[in-house]
């Protein structure tokens, strides 16, 4: 044992209890702690992310609507790092590819207009939902990691008591408190990844009908200019 | 990993380190963890728990009833008495032992030349018998607790069956002279009582006749406290009568757990250089605790040849031992003694060391 740090197992000490428990267990914490650290990360991240892409696209789609010329606010705006300016970006450069040539075929442009925009939707969502499924992950598996950690401690401490001949609680309670400690970050790393991730999840639904309401929006706008083209 | 990734990491990165370092410097930390160290504690076996407290004895015997039973002075005594108890059934059975009301009745029955009033009524009777009336007062006085009240009872409720015995002692007195002595047995007070309770007046009637009837016998059975005076609870106090208490032992000088195992101690600290010679007869003989019984002088010797109570601890292996055991800790008794134990102890009321048991073992 490491004389330097308190090991008392008597205070709730997580170096101690670390240091005291099993190989295993320590593989166990150690694993379970860095999904905490990655999962608060990622929350983190999302926080900023989809707060800051929410507020940023209500600006961008409202700036839209109100434009006059679409082609002047394209070239303005079209190239923001947002969800909607890359939709309307993947509209436009269809729009300008299919009506390129002489002769205009309305009915293909529109299908053509309505799936890409379709696909530039899709990996919006695809990009902004990257880290969800580790949220997800984290939030099923870690409990059950922990208890695995849980399990093996506690089958740790009664070798302990058949080895010592001693049920006293001194030689059972610590084992058990490192044992335990291992649930405790495993519940620690997991609930806030399910809140999160549903939290998360709905935002991201929102954020998707939002981009798709545009993208329906602003193909509508094309097809009438298209039915206006000659 | 963009700007917003970076950020997320080394916030979460930052916060599970100061959580955690926190928590290692003893914030959330249990504020008064239970010590889970044993600390020694020391036993000391008694093989024998005590035979009594040490406590000094609590209460005295009550005094015994002294009153009631003396004196001859029957006639006086009955006088004052029995003109309350009587007049009781004839009036009222309710009425408590109050002189007055009884009086009054008696009177009526029986135009005695007593018709005075209830307290003035008994004196002037011991007057005519001044010898006896002035014994049963002081008796009345020093007479402890339990014997007033039964006297008082006896007035009240039994008061129609002796009372009215009396009575008819009186009314003798009042007609006949020589009716003075007829008091009634019990068994005539009793079927008086039946009598009385009917009415005061033939109660007291009955009375008389059978009265009448044994005169011997009734004086004898007088003296059953009715003659105590109304008064004879004057002279009780509240202390408590310290008739017994000098009998008693001195409290000091009982065997209790403490001094008991302090003997035993003692016991076996004086045998012990005997006990180191004595050779150990084989494997597992230390295993043998023997009960041995002494009887002890009281200057320490054997009186008697220590004898097995009980052997513990005996198996198949040491079995051929135990006698064995048992003749070497006599011998170790033999000749370590006299022992030197604190004579004080040597027999007390519940015990001392002139008769004690003692468990022998080789070490």
């Amino acid at each position: 044992m490491n004389p330097i740090v308190n090991t008392d197992a008597a205070t709730l000490s997580p170096i101690a209890l670390f240091l005291q428990a099993d190989w295993v267990v320590k593989g166990v914490m150690l694993g379970l702690l860095l999904a905490s650290i990655w999962t608060w990360a990622i929350i983190i991240m999302f926080w900023l992310k989809v707060g800051r892409t929410r507020k940023a696209t209500e600006k961008f789609e409202r700036d839209f609507w109100k434009a006059e010329d679409i082609d002047a606010f394209y070239k303005s705006n079209g190239n923001a790092d947002l969800p909607s300016a890359r939709v309307l970006a993947a509209g436009v450069a269809e729009w300008r590819r299919s009506t390129q040539g002489q002769v205009i075929d309305r009915e293909g442009t529109r299908d053509r207009l309505a799936t890409t925009m379709g696909a530039a939707v899709a990996k919006e969502i695809d990009e902004l939902s990257d880290r969800l499924n580790v949220l997800a992950t984290v939030g099923s598996v870690a409990p059950f990691v922990g208890l695995f950690g849980t399990v093996w401690g506690i089958m740790r401490s009664f070798t302990s008591i058949a080895s010592q001949q001693n049920t006293s609680l001194a030689v059972v309670a610590p084992g058990i408190a490192e044992a335990l400690f291992a649930t405790a970050i495993g519940l620690f790393a997991a609930i806030p990844a399910v809140i999160a991730y549903n939290r998360f999840s709905h935002g991201i639904n929102r954020i998707e009908a939002r981009l798709n309401r545009f993208a329906d929006g602003f193909h509508a706008t094309l097809s009438r200019q298209l039915d206006r083209e000659r | 990993m963009d700007r917003a990734e970076k950020v997320g990491l080394g916030v979460a990165i930052a916060g599970h380190v100061l959580l955690f370092g926190l928590m290692s410097l003893g914030f959330l930390d249990t504020p008064n963890p239970v010590k889970l160290k044993q600390t020694p504690v020391e036993v000391s076996l008694v093989p024998e728990v005590a035979l009594e407290a040490a406590a000094p004895a609590s209460s005295e015997a009550p005094s015994e009833r002294v009153s009631p039973q003396e004196g001859e002075p029957e006639d006086a005594a009955p006088p004052a008495a029995e003109p309350e108890p009587a007049p009781e059934p004839a009036p009222a059975p309710a009425p408590a032992p109050e002189p007055k009301p009884e009086p009054k009745p008696q009177p009526k029955p029986q135009p005695a030349p007593k018709p005075a009033p209830p307290k003035p009524a008994p004196k002037p009777e011991p007057a005519p018998k001044p010898k006896p009336a002035p014994k049963p007062k002081p008796v009345a006085k020093p007479a402890p607790k339990p014997k007033p009240k039964p006297p008082v009872r006896e007035a009240a409720e039994k008061a129609p069956a002796k009372p009215t015995a009396k009575p008819a002692a009186k009314p003798a007195p009042a007609k006949q002279a020589s009716a003075s002595k007829s008091t009634s047995s019990k068994s005539t007070s009793s079927k008086s009582a039946s009598t009385a309770k009917s009415s005061g007046k033939p109660a007291a009637k009955p009375a008389a006749k059978q009265g009448s009837g044994a005169s011997e016998k009734a004086t004898a059975s007088r003296p059953r406290g009715g003659r105590l005076g109304d008064d004879f609870l004057k002279g009780l106090s509240a202390e408590p009568s310290k008739a017994k208490s000098s009998d008693a032992p001195p409290s000091a000088a009982r065997v209790d757990g403490a001094a008991l195992a302090a003997i035993q101690q003692a016991i076996a600290r004086q045998i012990q250089p005997c006990a180191d010679k004595q050779v150990d007869p084989g494997p597992g003989a230390n295993q043998i605790v023997t009960t041995l019984n002494l009887r002890l002088n009281r200057d320490g010797t054997l009186s008697a040849t220590p004898t097995v109570v009980r052997q513990r601890g005996v198996d198949d292996d040491n079995q051929r031992y135990a006698r064995r055991v048992v003749d070497l800790g006599i011998a170790a008794f033999k000749g370590c003694s006299p022992l030197k134990l604190p004579a004080e102890y040597y027999a007390t009321a519940n015990g001392g060391w002139s008769n004690i048991n003692y468990n022998w073992k080789l070490r």
